[in-house]
């Protein structure tokens, strides 16, 4: 193959169209929850075997396991909210209550994933423990489908949502929501209706983004836990409650996991991939130790001290119009 | 019971085996779910590390206690192997350890002794370091924060052990000297013994700690952390030391269950296990208790135990591993006691401080004067005022 762009590229821009739709779910559902769930990651667990199942069993192109894996991550995620979330909420437990509910809920589902590798072992005589679809994906040129497919997935994800938050009235019920849980609710919005759409919602993209993983990285039933440390980063750098952060926080966190790890491997040594996991914890208290708000931190202060400098030179804005 | 204990038994097999097995899994459990208790049931410390530092007492045993131990061997006149290269190190391991070391602890209890006691010391210390380096980023900001940045800790801490064999000896694993090799019967007994003596004498520390002035100002922490901060207390300050105390003896855990199996590897100390299931048995019992913590930590350390030893005829009922069905049942068993019984098997009490009478204070507050209190309202007078609200007023 006479690539332009080197694979690594491909497997950079891949993962981090992945991290990105994630990290915009965490942060949707930390906005609306205010709990971060651990068990988002695992979402995009039932996303891979959901592509599996499309592709090696029902013998289909992994592409149609893309709106499937919505509905059925979509489904779980609603089931997870009106089975426990919600339940604990009304009970009013606090928000570590909460967090080891989701905490839970991720053991849970990844023991059903690996379960569910077993039964297919049984029934059908293949093996899904680890497993890619590079073979089923289609060709552009030289370049793999997935590969502009992520791009346009992760945009078109993030241009849909902005047109979904702010101009729909359920989702301007989301943010106001969001905003201010109570307030919402005397101005006659059902805040449990609008947390059960959000539940639905970021369930969808997690596992619909998690359906692109197997067609270029392997995929193993703990691939999808393991990816919590890289969205959570990511969605910390973004400032962990600005969904717009996020779509920046998780770029740049799927982006540099792995070209710093392939840059550092050229450099120091091949052994530097086994370290690869300390990248997104390295970020993370990073962001911690130094701006806990993230870049959503970092730029409200930078235009707070261009507005100081406006006022120190005295030319406020009514002068300057 | 007895004869497990009193026998010098060189094999103890079977259903005894089992008891040791659950006797030991116990006490390391009751260590780890205790100090949780301490730090989330009392404090309000969401502390999801706990493999953390339970794996930093293991690797304080494999590290360097087995060096010191290797050190003294060899001053006293025993022809080590070399082991100052991380190949050395893992391949010269076994051989060192069972055939070079172990037969000199055998003649020299003494060193034996002093070799558990100066790991465990060492592992309070290490383990109050790394409570001390966990706290840096996010002990300032809100719980769940807190609880991002330990759990990811979990596996960065196994991925160090993984990968610098000089800690552990990557994934091959390490032996470390048997401390108890002077000992004539099972190496198990007098380690489950050892374990439960710690885990007795940690839970009288506990209790003292929490009658304290300080395990007070835990406890409203734990309540109002801003009223305390107004009153002029420290709220970060006694957070991380919290932790730190409660980290140094978490790290004890680690380092019993090393000599326990005489055997450090990195993936024995996964999260699920040291993390997971201790706060499974804090909720189970209870939080904010210690009662509720021995109960839970009995319940759940019976339960997996028994499930782990009848293993292999339970796996015939289904297509899959039996560690699946473990975590499954966990997930369960937390949504299920956080949704059915929220506080616990027991509740958590009221606290006594010991030298109040509470006795005569109860006495005290109960004095009232009859005289001056309002009369109380009659079952008629009470219909008329509730229905006639839009009139005048009757004067009480």
């Amino acid at each position: 193959m006479n690539m332009i762009i080197p694979a690594i590229w491909i497997s950079a821009i891949v993962y981090a169209s992945l991290i990105t739709v994630l990290s915009i779910g965490f942060t949707l559902t930390y906005l609306t929850a205010k709990i971060p769930n651990f068990a988002h990651g695992t979402y995009a667990g039932i996303g891979i075997y959901v592509s599996y199942t499309v592709s090696k069993i029902l013998r289909l192109s992994p592409y149609v396991g893309f709106p499937i894996a919505f509905i059925v991550g979509a489904t779980i995620s609603a089931t997870v909210y009106i089975l426990v979330i919600g339940v604990l909420q009304r009970m009013g437990g606090g928000g570590i209550v909460l967090t080891i509910s989701t905490l839970a809920i991720g053991i849970f589902l990844t023991a059903f994933l690996n379960i569910y590798c077993y039964w297919i072992r049984e029934v059908y005589k293949t093996y899904a423990f680890g497993f890619m679809l590079r073979e089923d994906d289609f060709v552009i040129g030289d370049y793999p489908g997935i590969f502009p497919f992520s791009l346009v997935l992760c945009i078109v994800a993030v241009i849909s949502l902005h047109y979904l938050l702010t101009k729909t009235s359920t989702g301007v019920a989301m943010r106001a929501a969001a905003e201010d849980t109570e307030l919402a609710s005397v101005l006659g919005i059902n805040v449990n209706r609008i947390q059960l759409f959000s539940w639905f919602l970021t369930g969808g993209l997690a596992s619909m983004s998690g359906a692109l993983l197997p067609l270029w990285f392997l995929s193993t039933p703990t691939t999808g836990g393991g990816l919590i440390t890289s969205i959570m980063a990511g969605s910390l750098l973004g400032g962990f409650e600005n969904v717009y952060g996020a779509i920046f926080g998780g770029f740049t966190v799927g982006f540099s996991e792995i070209l710093v790890t392939y840059l550092l491997q050229g450099i120091v040594g091949t052994w530097v991939g086994e370290w690869r996991p300390l990248i997104p914890m390295f970020i993370l208290i990073a962001v911690l130790l130094f701006e806990p708000r993230g870049l959503q931190g970092l730029y409200e202060r930078f235009m707070a001290s261009k507005m100081k400098k406006r006022i120190m030179s005295g030319t406020s804005r009514s002068e300057e119009e | 019971m007895i004869e497990i204990i009193s026998s010098l038994v060189y094999e103890v097999t079977g259903t005894s085996r089992l008891i040791v097995d659950i006797a030991m899994y116990f006490g390391l459990l009751v260590i780890v779910a205790m100090a949780l208790n301490f730090q989330y049931g009392n404090a309000g410390v969401p502390n999801m590390g706990s493999a953390v530092q339970v794996i930093v007492g293991a690797f304080t045993v494999s590290g360097i206690t087995t060096r010191v131990a290797f050190l003294v061997v060899q001053m006293a006149g025993v022809q080590l192997l070399p082991y100052g290269s991380d190949y050395d190190w893992v391949y010269n391991n076994e051989v060192n350890v069972h055939v070079l070391t172990n037969p000199f602890i055998e003649k020299n209890p003494l060193f034996g002794i002093a070799l558990l006691l100066f790991s465990i010391s060492l592992a309070i210390v290490l383990g109050a370091v790394i409570g001390w380096l966990i706290s840096l980023p996010a002990i300032r900001l809100r719980a769940t924060f807190l609880m991002i940045v330990l759990i990811t800790m979990a596996d960065t801490s196994q991925i160090f052990g993984r990968n610098i064999p000089k800690i552990s000896g990557g994934t091959l694993g390490s032996f470390i000297p048997n401390v108890f090799a002077w000992y004539p019967g099972d190496r198990g007994v007098i380690t489950a013994v050892i374990t439960l003596a710690i885990g007795l004498i940690s839970f009288f520390i506990f209790k003292t700690m929490l009658n304290s002035p300080y395990g007070r100002l835990m406890r409203s922490i734990r309540e109002n952390e801003v009223t305390v901060g107004s009153v002029g207390k420290n709220v970060v300050g006694i957070r991380r030391n919290i932790l730190m105390f409660a980290s140094g003896i978490t790290a004890i855990a680690g380092v019993l269950n090393a000599f326990y199996f005489s055997y450090v590897v990195e993936a024995a100390y996964q999260r699920a296990w040291w993390t997971y299931w201790p706060w499974l048995m804090l909720i189970l019992g209870g939080p904010g208790n210690n009662a509720g913590t021995f109960l839970g930590c009995a319940l759940i350390v019976g339960m997996r135990r028994v499930i782990i030893a009848y293993k292999w005829s339970l796996e015939e009922f289904f297509f899959f591993p039996i560690p699946w069905l473990e975590d499954i049942l966990l997930g369960l068993l937390l949504i299920a006691i956080m949704i059915f019984r929220p506080s616990g098997i027991i509740p958590e009490k009221l606290l006594y401080i010991p030298g109040v009478n509470y006795r005569q204070l109860v006495k005290e507050e109960a004095k009232v004067d009859w005289r001056a209190a309002p009369r109380a309202r009659t079952e008629k007078e009470r219909s008329k005022w509730s229905f006639k609200f839009w009139g005048k007023k009757e004067a009480d």
